[in-house]
């Protein structure tokens, strides 16, 4: 019994890290159509600041999120940000209007297989919105981090570089 | 001469009893085969919208618990529903009360299932119960009709559905079995041994 639950909570814990893609990891490559269809690598924003975020123009949260995402990306752009958005949108209609309506003017690609695309299990999706903050050498060093505390976050990272 | 007569009556009297009991065969044996035909429905896709704290939508939970099911081939997100639309497999019984168990699995509740099959002759009428598939069917809210081709059912059974949707269906019906999904003494006897399921459903 003892036995039994020491495995347990070590499946358990197991799982648990597994889950998701891990703070301090170097981020897997990304490489999917943009709404003209060309592909964009996540490697082409090496050197900045990257926020990779995984949504989809169906997802509530990710909407609401959006206008926060909009606003740091018009204020740090020019200062080494960059914003790829990633949809899980299976329908193409619906996201490029979301893109339009919601005003991101950052690179959008879509994981046109969805929850079990490619590149969302190589990131281990499991809900959106899910955002992974990159650093300059394209290390992992935030996970979902929203409003104030993703800009003191970015804020450094810019810094830090100078 | 009693004794002849019976003699020779009995026989016939044996004939005729036969007869009858082959021809009363036939028919039962008939009026199975016919039912058979005539109660058949194959559910081809569903439609589910989920309910909880968080956005149901935003999660591969429901995704991935509803994929291990062995009667679903595929789960994916309907933005004009905001559902999950979930394609059953060919010639593979589904099985409503393992979908919504799948939803609760996951940490969520059923706010409303849609299912669409082709039907072929089915004829249902308002609140009674009519069984397609082997299973036992409860229409509520509907116009006597023979349903032909591909159609389209709600669940309207207690946890398918809001609370409040749940109360116009329980309103529209004096049968018990509403509440329980199960047949009980005080519904019809063609429902089926008591406490066996009985599916309610609208159009």
């Amino acid at each position: 019994m003892k036995h039994f639950l020491i495995l347990s909570i070590t499946l358990l814990i197991a799982v648990v890290l597994r889950s998701q893609t891990t703070s301090g990891q170097k981020a897997p490559e990304i490489a999917l159509p943009s709404v003209t269809g060309t592909i964009k690598k996540l490697s082409d924003h090496a050197g900045k600041v990257v926020l990779v975020d995984f949504w989809a123009s169906w997802c509530t949260p990710c909407r609401k999120s959006n206008p926060n995402l909009v606003r740091l990306y018009a204020k740090y752009k020019n200062k080494g940000f960059e914003i790829f958005g990633i949809s899980i949108d299976e329908d193409k209609t619906s996201w490029k209007k979301a893109i339009i309506h919601d005003k991101m003017s950052w690179t959008h690609v879509r994981e046109t297989g969805g929850w079990d695309g490619p590149v969302a299990s190589a990131w281990k999706i499991e809900q959106i919105p899910s955002s992974y903050l990159l650093d300059q050498s394209g290390n992992i060093v935030a996970i979902d981090l929203t409003g104030n505390e993703l800009e003191k976050k970015i804020v450094a990272l810019l810094n830090a570089k100078i | 001469m009693i004794n002849g007569f019976l003699f020779t009556f009995r026989p016939i009297y044996f004939r005729q009893f036969n007869k009858h009991v082959i021809m009363k065969k036939t028919f039962i044996i008939l009026f199975f085969f016919v039912c058979g035909i005539a109660t058949q429905a194959q559910f081809k896709t569903a439609i589910l919208q989920a309910s909880g704290l968080t956005c149901a939508m935003c999660t591969k939970a429901i995704n991935n618990s509803l994929e291990e099911l062995s009667f679903v081939e595929s789960v994916k997100a309907d933005i004009k529903n905001s559902a999950f639309k979930i394609v059953f497999k060919p010639g593979i019984a589904m099985d409503i009360d393992e979908l919504k168990k799948g939803v609760e699995d996951a940490g969520f509740s059923v706010a409303k299932l849609r299912l669409t099959g082709s039907f072929s002759n089915i004829e249902i009428k308002n609140d009674e119960h009519v069984v397609i598939n082997g299973n036992t069917y409860h229409f509520l809210k509907v116009n006597n009709q023979t349903l032909n081709g591909e159609k389209e059912i709600t669940i309207v059974d207690k946890n398918f559905l809001t609370a409040k949707e749940f109360k116009k269906f329980t309103a529209a019906t004096n049968m018990h079995c509403i509440q329980t999904g199960r047949a009980e003494s005080c519904c019809k006897k063609e429902a089926g041994a008591e406490h066996s399921r009985i599916y309610h459903a609208t159009i």
